[in-house]
């Protein structure tokens, strides 16, 4: 070949060559010059690892001091740097140690938005598995045991109710608080206390931060934040009371059973503190384990606490029961207030009352000559029928108001019911899910027509006429619609659509028995930080003044105490050997099932401190069943010995 | 053995003193890439090792007259394939692919001798058909020249030196005088081609029920393709590519310094003295040290050329030009890998990854190219 040719060739191939080489270094002048951030970025994430430090939560204390929630360190495996290139195997093998899904562990490490971060897999983690997986270390590269604070509830299932349980933090529950620095495993109140004060419970994280290699070994500490544990509470509960109160309730339900009533396996307790408003006991039968809650939930276990009928996570202190006859002290100062009835009035009881229909007196044959007093003692339907009857629904919804049985309380726990005063409104609605649309549209038509022309009148005579106009044109449409005596008379002895929850009803005790003061229960005093400087302390708010003369809130509370006194007093052979109580018991109609037993008290009757609601579905009679959960929260409230509760000591 | 002062003065000094660079640059980015590991820790020795033996090697192919090597052609043709066919009934299989033969204690890649003994072959036969170069159908018998040993590459199946094979030929036949349009065309045209058929697989896969054959394992496949979204399998096939451009980019411009990465001594970086060493140098020694590195290549394949100019003879010039294009194409492909614009083919960079056979096979390449300088006519380029 001839020399020029191969020179050609050769420039040729030399041009070709270093283009290509060209093309090389701006690639690296790409990567190195101009990308270099970025890269640095992306290295320092390989490295750099930080396991986080979980906070402890705040600690739960009684009134007293009592440790009501704790934490305990328990075990919990995580996987660090999933990205690395074998992970199907890791995952593989920790299922199999774990007896968990493959699946659902990938899951899990795809939730994970930052690689660098660990992924928690699994908590509460037994010794034993622990011990297989450091046994296995060598070939579950990235898998690591830390120890962390979890929820430890020193009296198991005590206060569950009030205080909730913790779980980790769901999707929605991340999104609307991501602002506060919630990340994916991170441990949320999800009901109760835990849930109202998560921001003041949770803790915040610290972090260790380390330089690890690519099977995540640790190659240096670069330094640790040591973790803020949450505030601590302190309750209004009285552990005392509590305990006694939980404990009462699963005995009353066994005796009602014992009795024949099958279905009374649920029911609720409150004890308030009668000059505050402060909860001492706040009860609801039957509980669950919140330890369950915090890990991994078994289809079983799922199973029991979300689809049981006996719905256990319900809090039933805040579920609106119909109260029966232990709403007739409402009706009772409704009548002395309007005016209409005097104290000493007596009717006649012949063990019914006829109005259209027959109304009949709990005892059959009846009580006799009935004043308010004795009307309230021996529970006396026929009475209050008749009273009822005579002052109208308007003044009895306008006193159940006046005691906030229309509102919730605004207890500090989610999930409250304001139940229902029943008055000519509130029966429309509870009839208009029972109407077709187009009567539907012609109530409220009707209803705006008259709310106007109402407002503008101020004539007493004429409101009465528009009242009675509005009447028959809803009685029109359907009979049910207009308010009729009998809804008033079934009204008085706390029936019809009367429904208020134990809270709600301790809560009114509560005001008849201070004179008249109704105050928003509440469950925390405190809230105190771990170096034990107060964030947040609540005072007594007062909700409102009950507009009652002092004479005839004495007279009412007369009757209460009667109800305690022989010989024929509903409540009587109670509280032997205590200092006098004032109480009402009731026995609450439900349709196709037994009876609910209701149970209000407070004591001591001169001065008092304490209001009781309790209630028992399906229980029966209230004195005998609901009665003795009373007796023995006040017996625990008042450090005498708790009838209930089985003789100790005994050879 | 030889006349020492003679031939020491007839070798091509800058050439020599490029390797030399060369090999102890590597030895020390080797000793950074393996010294934290108690089993890699022997690589480096044994790469010193290598070396030496490269040396012998290259003292070797610089005494022997290699006009005679166009003589015994056939004979060295027909010993690659037996080479090259024990690879596959005998051989040791590493990552799907059998590369590997043992023989005692030794344990080597007939492949890469492939490389060179398939130069001084294809030299020898392109020397035989001067002129008839013109056409394609002049091309042909070329193609099956080199078409039978690489079939049994393939066949191992090593996809890597398959391509270094193509590149070996193409350039010979350019420097032989081959049409530069048609062989243009040719590359261009069988890129394109595999392009789309590997693109038209992956649709189908995709969109329909048709599985269009393609003659590559799945895992060739992907890692063929998965450096152009390397993300998309971030920690699967993606994970050398990242975790590669992630050492070099955060060198920046002057390295995290020797022994300092933090990508390679945290063990981030996988096959890192062997495929993926030049990430090494760009994490360590930056943009300095990998632009550095590369113009010590550009150095020695310039100085190939200068013998590739000057040969004596058509053999020793074609053989200069398929060992050009071997050298360029490695580091062209290497290179190209590590930085994520080229696909994941397992080429190492000469006399730099950490290899025996390799590194033999390089250095008794360079030596063939010395021992042509040593006989050239004395007219400077």
């Amino acid at each position: 070949m001839e020399r020029n040719f191969i020179e050609r060739k050769m420039r040729t191939y030399l041009i070709i060559v270093s283009i290509f080489f060209s093309i090389l270094v701006f690639r690296l002048a790409y990567l190195q010059l101009l990308q270099n951030d970025k890269f640095s970025t992306l290295a320092r994430e390989n490295r750099i690892r930080l396991v986080t430090i979980t906070a402890p939560r705040g600690e739960v204390f009684d009134r007293n001091g009592v440790k009501l929630v704790g934490n305990q360190p328990v075990y919990t495996v995580s996987l660090v740097n999933p990205g690395r290139k074998n992970i199907d195997d890791v995952v593989e093998k920790l299922a199999a140690i774990l007896g968990e899904d493959p699946g659902e562990i990938q899951q899990k490490i795809d939730q994970q938005k930052r690689s660098y971060e660990p992924v928690k897999i699994a908590t509460m983690i037994p010794l034993d598995i622990v011990t297989r997986i450091e046994e296995q270390r060598m070939e579950l590269p990235g898998v690591e045991i830390y120890v962390e604070p979890l929820r430890e509830y020193p009296n198991g299932n005590l206060l569950t109710h009030v205080m909730g349980y913790v779980r980790q933090i769901n999707e929605e529950q991340l999104a609307a608080n991501k602002d506060k620095g919630y990340k994916m495993g991170d441990p949320y109140g999800q009901t109760g206390l835990e849930n109202t004060y998560e921001q003041y419970l949770r803790g915040q994280d610290g972090g260790r931060q380390m330089e690890v290699d690519s099977l995540a070994r640790p190659v240096r500490d670069l330094g640790i934040k040591e973790p803020v544990p949450g505030n601590n509470l302190l309750l209004t509960i009285d552990y005392k009371v509590q305990k006694v109160a939980e404990e009462a309730l699963a005995r009353a339900s066994q005796q009602a059973i014992k009795e024949g009533y099958g279905e009374a396996r649920a029911g609720a307790a409150v004890a308030l503190d009668v000059h505050s408003g402060q909860v001492l006991a706040l009860a609801s039968y039957p509980s669950y384990d919140p330890v369950k809650l915090a890990g991994v939930l078994s289809q079983k276990d799922y199973n029991d606490l979300f689809n049981s009928p006996l719905k256990p996570m319900l809090n039933r202190a805040l579920l609106p029961y119909a109260p029966g006859s232990t709403f007739k002290m409402i009706v009772a100062l409704a009548a002395l207030e309007s005016g209409l009835v005097k104290a000493g009035d007596t009717i006649s009881d012949p063990g019914y009352f006829f109005l259209g229909r027959t109304f009949m007196d709990w005892k059959p044959g009846g009580h006799g000559q009935v004043d308010l007093i004795r009307a309230l003692k021996v529970s006396c339907d026929t009475y209050f029928y008749q009273v009822g009857l005579k002052i109208g629904i308007d003044h009895i919804a306008g006193m159940a108001r006046q005691f906030g049985l229309d509102k919730i309380t605004g207890i500090e726990l989610p999930g409250e019911d304001a139940g229902v005063v029943p008055d000519r409104d509130t029966k429309i609605e509870q009839r208009l899910y029972y109407l077709d649309e187009k009567s539907l549209a012609k109530v409220k038509e009707i209803n705006q027509r008259y709310n106007d022309l109402l407002s503008r009148t101020t004539d007493e005579n004429e409101r009465k006429s528009l009242l009675s106009k509005k009447s028959d044109e809803l009685r029109e449409i359907e009979w049910e619609l207009d308010w009729h005596d009998y809804d008033t008379i079934i009204s008085s002895i706390g029936q019809g659509d009367n429904h208020y929850s134990a809270l709600q009803l301790a809560n009114y005790i509560a005001a008849i028995a201070n004179g008249g003061t109704l105050y928003k229960p509440y469950i925390v005093q405190k809230v105190v930080d771990f170096n034990g400087r107060i964030i947040k302390e609540n005072k007594p708010v007062v909700l409102g003044q009950v507009n009652v003369s002092p004479q005839n809130l004495a007279i009412v509370r007369q009757g209460m105490y009667e109800v305690t006194q022989p010989p024929d007093g509903t409540a009587y052979g109670f509280f032997t050997g205590f200092p006098p109580v004032a109480a009402k018991t009731g026995t609450a109609e439900v349709d196709d099932h037994e009876p609910h037993a209701l149970f209000v008290c407070y004591a001591p009757y001169d001065n008092p401190d304490i209001a009781i609601a309790s209630v028992l579905e399906y229980a029966g009679h209230g004195g005998t069943i609901a009665g003795p959960v009373a007796e023995d929260m006040l017996a625990a409230h008042l450090g005498l010995p708790v009838p209930g509760e089985p003789q100790k000591n005994q050879p | 053995m030889f006349k020492q002062s003679r031939l020491l003065k007839k070798l091509d000094h800058t050439l020599l003193a490029v390797v030399a660079l060369i090999i102890i640059f590597s030895l020390v980015v080797i000793f950074s890439a393996t010294k934290d590991d108690t089993v890699l820790k022997k690589d480096f020795i044994k790469q010193i090792l290598f070396v030496v033996i490269g040396m012998g090697a290259m003292i070797f192919m610089v005494n022997i007259n290699y006009e005679d090597l166009a003589r015994h052609m056939k004979k060295l043709y027909i010993l690659n394939l037996i080479l090259l066919g024990a690879v596959i009934f005998m051989g040791d299989s590493a990552l799907g692919a059998q590369r590997w033969i043992e023989i005692g204690p030794f344990r080597f890649q007939p492949s890469e001798f492939a490389k060179l003994i398939i130069i001084i072959c294809f030299a020898a036969f392109l020397n035989s058909r001067q002129g008839k170069l013109r056409s394609f159908k002049d091309l042909m018998p070329c193609f099956a020249f080199i078409g039978a040993p690489l079939i049994l590459i393939l066949k191992q199946p090593d996809l890597g030196t398959s391509l270094v094979f193509m590149a070996i030929m193409f350039g010979m036949l350019f420097a032989a005088g081959a049409r530069p349009w048609l062989l243009f065309c040719l590359v261009a045209g069988g890129l394109a081609f595999v392009s789309l058929w590997i693109w038209a697989h992956f649709w189908c896969e995709a969109n329909s029920s048709f599985h269009l054959w393609i003659p590559l394992k799945d895992y060739q496949l992907n890692r063929l393709t998965i450096f152009l979204n390397p993300w998309d399998d971030w920690h699967g096939d993606g994970y050398h590519i990242i975790q590669s451009q992630i050492a070099i980019g955060q060198g920046g411009f002057l390295g995290r310094g020797l022994f300092q990465g933090s990508q390679t001594h945290g063990d981030f970086l996988p096959i890192q003295d062997t495929d993926f060493i030049f990430s090494v140098v760009g994490e360590e020694l930056g943009f300095v040290g990998a632009v550095a590195l590369l113009f010590l290549f550009f150095i020695l394949i310039y100085r190939c050329v200068c013998i590739a100019v000057n040969a004596k003879d058509n053999f020793g010039y074609l053989v200069a030009t398929g060992v050009i294009s071997m050298i360029a194409f490695h580091v062209l492909v290497n290179v190209g890998m590590t930085t994520g614009i080229m696909p994941v083919t397992g080429i190492p960079l000469p006399m730099f990854s950490y290899g025996g056979s390799s590194m033999i096979t390089n250095l008794a390449a360079l030596g063939l190219l010395l021992s042509i300088n040593m006989k050239k006519q004395n007219i400077m380029f």
